[in-house]
């Protein structure tokens, strides 16, 4: 009603252009300034800075350092997110279910999420006194009786590690938990009817209807998580020395680029270079579980995928 | 055989509370050790655990400040910042969504994806690369290089994109224009307030984001005038306070219990919102 297409088109325009603008400022520049200091020897002390090609990268693939970060963050983020999609799948077939009824769902939920927003600095800090030699944790089990005298638990390095996968479950399971159960509670009730009708047992009706119907829920908590987990940094490097020890039990990809960016020299473009392998390795990673995961029939990702992409099958 | 099947289910139900029950503990308890801990002295704390709270919350406070640590300040950083930070997140993230949901042009689609894409973009990678052009603009130690990538908030966006989708907004449009009422006037004043339960959600959010930022603020702010909360935490484990147990619970105890405080008044928002984020329709 005298709203014509092409001012449609300019309001379209005009609302959109804060965000593209601070997209290409404040998110994409970062990005490529990032990509371009790791081919350069740029330290923060100095103006001068070379085009140096792959040495960044070539002196980092052939660091155990490296290595080592890893291998730990990705062996920190699997041990805690299979308990976490466990218990969540687990959590949300009990809440869910109409056989069990259990009473205040909202209430069990709304606690087992709260450690979610606690400040991950002050969780790390908070673990750090518990479990400090004099701390609480080791009254208790001196007291009790299961240890004989109190130990550093915080220098011993499985037990540094197993805290750093216990704190990142504690603090990430409860809103796997709500997730999943939204995707669950989504599901049509009539099939799970028409199964009973034809006598499925729980654990069928399980697995042919609630996990195939879950899955883009899945994927999106799968996906989330792992870049989540690729980036961690506040727990590890608060909980012990700030160096992801004791003896690198706990070096995380992004400790081992801040160590790098706060070196005596400030060497930014080889800090840079742990942040573009780390970015690539995870961008790799997240397609990957994209394109594995997906429906085979057409899902609406998939089609607006497909969008994306030229054909190349009828070049052909 | 219908008997046994009772009997189960009361089986079954005892089993899922005793592990709801485990559940709840391991969840409360390090945080209830740390709120009992902030009011206990510190030879209270080193004589044994306590569930119950002591009488120490004062001199604890006394203590936490007299070794130079500038609480309240860090305290108002980090409020100035996340409140400014979630203005910015809203309502950013509400027009460009606005302009997903509401108008036609060429490239929305494309546009709309490429904003899911970037919600699963891990941009503290880029970090160094953040830092060294912002302090070619002399905008490093200043909140505004914490503030301004918000105006891209891509998760935000999804959000409220989500949102307005699920609320019937364009009878209303209609009218307004009928009315005479000019684009920018319908989105500012008839859209925002009645968008305001989504805005609400969003905004808590943000908040919270910002409020619990440690790794960007850790990168970009250096002086310790400008400190928020979860940095003085991390100077909280240092010499000066090493036998200073109460006193190093209490200065957690303040970075955490204004996010509990917000969550017991809106966990309902809170925990909707976590749900509309993911699941799509």
């Amino acid at each position: 009603m005298g709203f014509s297409k092409v001012k449609k088109e300019y309001y379209g325009y005009l609302f959109i252009a804060p965000f593209v603008i601070g997209f290409l400022l404040f998110g994409l520049y970062p990005i490529y300034n990032t990509f371009a200091l790791s081919f350069t020897n740029t330290t923060i002390m100095s103006s001068k800075a070379e085009f140096i090609g792959f040495q960044n990268f070539e002196r980092l693939f052939a660091d155990d350092f490296f290595w080592t970060a890893i291998k730990t963050t990705w062996l920190i983020w699997l041990l805690n997110f299979i308990p976490q999609i466990g218990i969540a799948l687990l959590l949300s077939v009990w809440f869910t279910s109409t056989r069990l009824k259990i009473k205040a769902v909202g209430v069990w939920r709304a606690i087992f999420y709260l450690p979610n927003l606690l400040v991950p600095a002050a969780v790390a800090a908070l673990f750090f006194s518990l479990f400090s030699f004099y701390g609480p944790v080791n009254q208790f089990m001196v007291r009790a009786g299961f240890l004989e005298e109190a130990m550093h638990y915080l220098q011993n390095r499985t037990v540094a590690r197993s805290l750093v996968v216990f704190i990142q479950w504690w603090m990430w399971f409860g809103q796997t938990v709500i997730i999943v159960m939204a995707g669950m509670t989504s599901i049509p009730i009539s099939l799970y009817e028409a199964a009973m009708v034809d006598g499925a047992t729980a654990m069928q009706m399980f697995r042919r209807i609630t996990l195939p119907l879950l899955k883009p829920i899945l994927i999106y908590v799968f996906v989330t998580s792992l870049v989540g987990g690729m980036q961690m940094f506040d727990i590890p490097y608060l909980l012990t020395d700030s160096r992801g020890g004791p003896g690198n039990a706990i070096l995380t990809n992004n400790i081992h680029m801040y160590l790098k960016f706060s070196s005596s020299k400030g060497h930014i473009g080889a800090a840079s270079s742990v942040g573009v392998v780390v970015f690539i390795m995870t961008c790799i990673c997240a397609l990957g579980i994209f394109y594995f995961l997906r429906d085979k029939d057409s899902s609406s990702y998939d089609r607006s995928i497909r969008k994306l992409l030229p054909r190349k099958s009828t070049e052909r | 055989m219908f008997a046994n099947y009772k009997i189960n289910t009361i089986f079954m139900r005892v089993f899922v509370y005793a592990a709801l029950i485990i559940l709840l503990v391991v969840t409360i308890v390090p945080i209830w050790l740390l709120i009992v801990n902030a009011t206990r002295s510190t030879t209270e704390i080193q004589q044994g655990l306590s569930l119950l709270p002591s009488t120490h919350l004062i001199e604890n406070y006394k203590i936490l400040l007299s070794k130079g640590l500038n609480m309240p300040r860090g305290f108002a950083n980090s409020l100035f910042v996340a409140v400014v930070s979630t203005i910015v997140t809203v309502y950013f993230s509400m027009l460009t969504a606005y302009a997903i949901v509401v108008y036609e042009f060429k490239g929305k689609q494309l546009f709309s994806n490429f904003i899911i894409v970037l919600v699963l973009i891990p941009q503290q990678l880029s970090i160094v690369g953040f830092y060294q052009y912002m302090s070619k603009l002399g905008l490093v130690d200043n909140y505004a290089s914490l503030i301004l990538p918000l105006i891209a908030n891509a998760g935000g966006t999804f959000f409220a994109k989500q949102y307005f989708e699920s609320m019937l907004i364009q009878d209303l449009i209609d009218a307004a224009r009928i009315d005479g009422a000019n684009e920018l006037g319908i989105f500012h004043l008839i859209m925002m307030p009645i968008a305001m339960p989504g805005a609400a959600t969003l905004g808590i959010f943000a908040f919270v984001a910002s409020w619990n930022n440690f790794f960007n603020a850790f990168i970009l702010i250096t002086s310790i005038e400008k400190y928020t909360l979860p940095m003085l935490v991390q100077t909280l484990r240092g010499d000066v306070y090493r036998t200073e147990y109460g006193a190093i619970y209490l200065g957690l105890a303040i970075t955490v219990v204004p996010i509990i405080i917000i969550y017991a008044l809106f966990s309902r928002f809170i925990v909707s919102g976590i749900a509309m984020g993911a699941v799509k329709e």
